[in-house]
C-alpha cells in the first residue's frame, strides 16, 4: 500500500495550468526530492496535498482514503505535516509554544494534553538543535532558525509524510550540509517519508534522495532514480534554459562528479 | 477583544445589543404581574441571546474576510443595524428607549436606585472577574494556544490541525458574550436609556479601538482592564467634576498611551516574560 498516491490532479488558477494532470506515488518511509524551475508548480501541489486548495481535477488518496475534499485541518490528524516556502512559525509565541502547538492538534490529538505537549516539543527542538532558543519569540529568529523552528513543529504533529517546501533556500552551503543530515537523521528516527522540495541546489539532491521528480510548467516529467534523473537530457534542457546561473553551475558539478 | 485580531471590531456592536437587551427586558416586562426585580435578569439574558446571535454572524463573515476588509464588514453590520432600527421603528426607533422611569415602577425608587449604582458597579466588576477567569482558564487549556495561532497566520494553522472555524466561533462568543454583559450593566441599566444614536456611532467605534489600546491590543484581559480604567474613570470624574470630565480625560489617555504603548496588560505581560505569572496575561 503506497502511503500518498496522486491521481491525475489537476489545479488551475484561471487560465494558468499551474499543476497539469499529476500522478504519484509514494511509500511509507521514503524520502524523495521535488525540484524544478520557479513557477513550475511545485508549491501549488503541496498545497493540494495539504489542503490548502482543492484540485479541480484529479484525486489525492492518502493511505487508501480519498482526501481531495477534506479540510486542511483534518488532513494534519491524519499524519500529514508541512512547512512552507517563507518559514511560518507563529511569531508571538515561545519556540517551546510553536513546537508544542503541533504536538496538540497533530496526530495524538486529543490524547495528549497542554503540559505533555510542551514536554513533547523539547525533544523535537532538541532533533533540530534549537535547544539555545527554546524559550525565544519565534519572531525574533533568523530565517534559518525560523525554518527549524517549522521543521520541529511538522515532527511533533508525529506525521506520516512531512512536505518541505523550499527546504533549503536561501541558505549557505554549511546550512544545506546541515539540513541534508537533519533530513535523513529524520526519516531515519522518526520513521517518516518526506517530501522536500529543493529548488535549484541540485548538489544536495544527490546526497538527500534516492529518487527524484522533476516538475515542469504544472507537469511532473521526470520521475526516477537520481543518478538517472539528473543526467537525463531533458531535465539539463530544463535547467540550462532556467533563468539561474547557479543553477546551471550546480548541475554540471553533480553532471561531472 | 483582540483574541484572534479580529474581535476588536466587533466589540461596539456587543457592548450595543448588550444596552439593547437590557433596555427591552425592562422596557417590555416591566408591567407583568410578579416579575418585579426579575426583569433585570429578563433584560440580561436577552442582551446575552443578542450578542450570541451577532456573534455567531460576525465569526461567520469572519470566516470569509481578512483584515480591513473585516474591520469595514462590521463597521457596515453596526451602521446598518442602527439605521435597521431608526428606519423599521424596531425597539422604539431613533426615539430609543427610556426605562428609568419603567423600572421605579416595578422595583421601586430605592431599589431601582441601588440597582443603578451599587449592582451594577459591583456585576461589572464580577464581569471582569469573570473574563479573567476565562482568561486563565483558555490561556492553560488548548483553545489558548489554538487563538495564538489562528490570530498569527490562519493557513499555518490550518494546516496544524487546528480547526480554525471552530475556534474563531468559540473567541467570538467568548467576546460577544462579555461584551453584552458589559453593555447590559454598565451602558443600559446604569443609564436608564439607550439611543441607537448613541450606542452605534462611529465615536463609540473608536472609544471602543481607544479602551483596546489602553489595555492591550491583541491581549485577552487588555480590553476588559481598558473598559474598567476607561468606564470607571469617566463615569467618576463625571460625578466628582461634572462637565470637565472630557476635558480631563482627553490628556490622561494620551499619557496612559504614550506611556505603555503595548497597553496596560501589554506592559505588564513584558514585565513578567519568562516568570510563572506570564501565561496568566496573554
Ligand atoms: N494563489 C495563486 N493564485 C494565482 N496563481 C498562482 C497562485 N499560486 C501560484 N500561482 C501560479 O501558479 C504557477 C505555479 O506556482 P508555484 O506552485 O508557486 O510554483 P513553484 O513553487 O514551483 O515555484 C505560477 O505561475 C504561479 O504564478
Ligand atoms: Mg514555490
Amino acid at each position: 500500500m503506497s502511503l500518498l498516491r496522486l491521481e491525475n490532479v489537476t489545479k488551475r488558477f484561471g487560465g494558468l495550468l499551474a499543476v497539469n494532470n499529476v500522478s504519484l506515488e509514494l511509500a511509507s518511509g521514503e524520502l524523495i526530492a521535488i525540484v524544478g524551475p520557479n513557477g513550475a508548480g511545485k508549491t501549488t501541489l503541496f498545497n493540494v496535498i495539504s489542503g490548502v486548495f482543492f484540485p479541480e481535477e484529479g484525486k489525492v488518496i492518502f493511505e487508501d482514503r480519498d482526501i481531495t475534499r477534506l479540510p486542511a485541518y483534518r488532513r494534519a490528524p491524519l499524519g500529514l505535516g508541512r512547512t512552507f516556502q517563507i518559514p511560518r512559525p507563529f511569531g508571538s509565541a515561545t519556540v517551546r509554544e510553536n513546537v508544542a502547538i503541533g504536538a496538540m492538534f497533530g496526530t495524538l490529538g486529543s490524547r495528549i494534553n497542554v503540559d505533555e505537549s510542551l514536554e513533547m516539543a523539547d525533544r523535537y527542538i532538541d532533533l533540530v538543535g534549537l535547544q539555545p532558543h527554546r524559550e525565544k519569540l519565534a519572531g525574533n529568529l533568523t530565517p534559518v532558525e525560523k525554518k527549524m523552528v517549522e521543521i520541529a513543529r511538522a515532527l511533533a504533529m508525529k506525521p506520516k509524510l512531512l512536505l518541505m517546501d523550499e527546504a533549503m533556500a536561501g541558505m549557505n552551503p554549511k546550512d544545506i550540509d546541515y539540513m541534508v543530515d537533519l533530513l535523513i537523521r529524520i526519516k531515519e528516527k522518526e520513521k517518516i517519508a518526506i517530501v522536500a522540495m529543493v529548488e535549484h541546489i541540485m548538489r544536495a539532491v544527490a546526497g538527500l534522495a534516492k529518487r527524484v521528480v522533476v516538475m515542469h510548467q504544472g507537469a511532473t516529467f521526470v520521475d526516477g532514480p537520481t543518478a538517472d534523473v539528473l543526467s537525463d537530457p531533458r531535465v539539463i534542457e530544463v535547467y540550462l534554459g532556467g533563468p539561474s546561473e547557479k543553477s546551471k553551475k550546480d548541475l554540471v558539478t553533480n553532471q561531472t562528479s | 477583544m483582540g483574541m484572534t485580531g479580529y474581535v476588536d471590531f466587533g466589540y461596539v456592536t456587543f457592548i450595543a445589543l448588550g444596552a439593547y437587551g437590557m433596555s427591552l427586558g425592562i422596557t417590555y416586562f416591566y408591567q407583568v404581574e410578579g416579575l418585579g426585580i426579575w426583569i433585570v435578569f429578563i433584560g440580561f439574558l436577552l442582551a446575552l441571546l443578542l450578542a450570541s446571535l451577532s456573534a455567531l454572524l460576525e465569526a461567520f463573515i469572519a470566516l470569509r474576510l481578512r483584515g480591513a476588509y473585516f474591520a469595514i464588514a462590521c463597521i457596515g453590520i453596526n451602521e446598518g443595524l442602527r439605521h435597521f432600527i431608526e428606519g423599521a421603528k424596531l425597539w422604539g426607533g431613533s426615539e430609543g428607549l427610556i426605562f428609568s422611569g419603567s423600572l421605579i415602577q416595578a422595583v421601586g425608587r430605592e431599589t431601582a436606585n441601588q440597582l443603578t449604582t451599587f449592582w451594577a458597579d459591583l456585576a461589572v466588576f464580577i464581569i471582569a472577574a469573570l473574563a479573567a477567569f476565562l482568561n486563565i482558564h483558555y490561556m492553560r487549556s488548548k483553545i489558548g494556544y489554538a487563538l495564538t495561532a489562528v490570530k498569527e497566520d490562519e493557513d499555518a494553522a490550518k494546516v496544524m490541525g487546528v480547526n480554525t472555524t471552530k475556534y474563531k466561533t468559540i473567541a467570538f462568543l467568548t467576546s460577544g458574550l462579555l461584551g453584552a454583559s458589559v453593555g447590559a450593566v454598565a451602558w443600559g441599566l446604569k443609564l436608564g436609556y439607550v439611543f441607537p444614536g448613541d450606542v452605534f456611532v462611529i465615536h463609540y467605534t473608536v472609544e471602543c479601538i481607544v479602551v483596546v489600546l489602553l489595555g492591550g491590543a491583541g491581549t485577552l484581559l487588555g480590553p476588559v482592564v481598558g473598559g474598567l480604567i476607561y468606564g470607571l474613570s469617566k463615569y467618576w470624574l463625571a460625578i466628582i467634576w461634572p462637565g470637565f470630565q472630557l476635558l480631563i480625560f482627553a490628556p490622561i489617555i494620551i499619557i496612559i498611551i504614550v506611556l505603555f504603548p503595548e497597553g496596560v496588560v501589554g506592559m505588564l505581560k513584558n514585565r513578567v516574560r519568562g516568570t510563572a505569572l506570564e501565561r496568566y496575561l496573554l
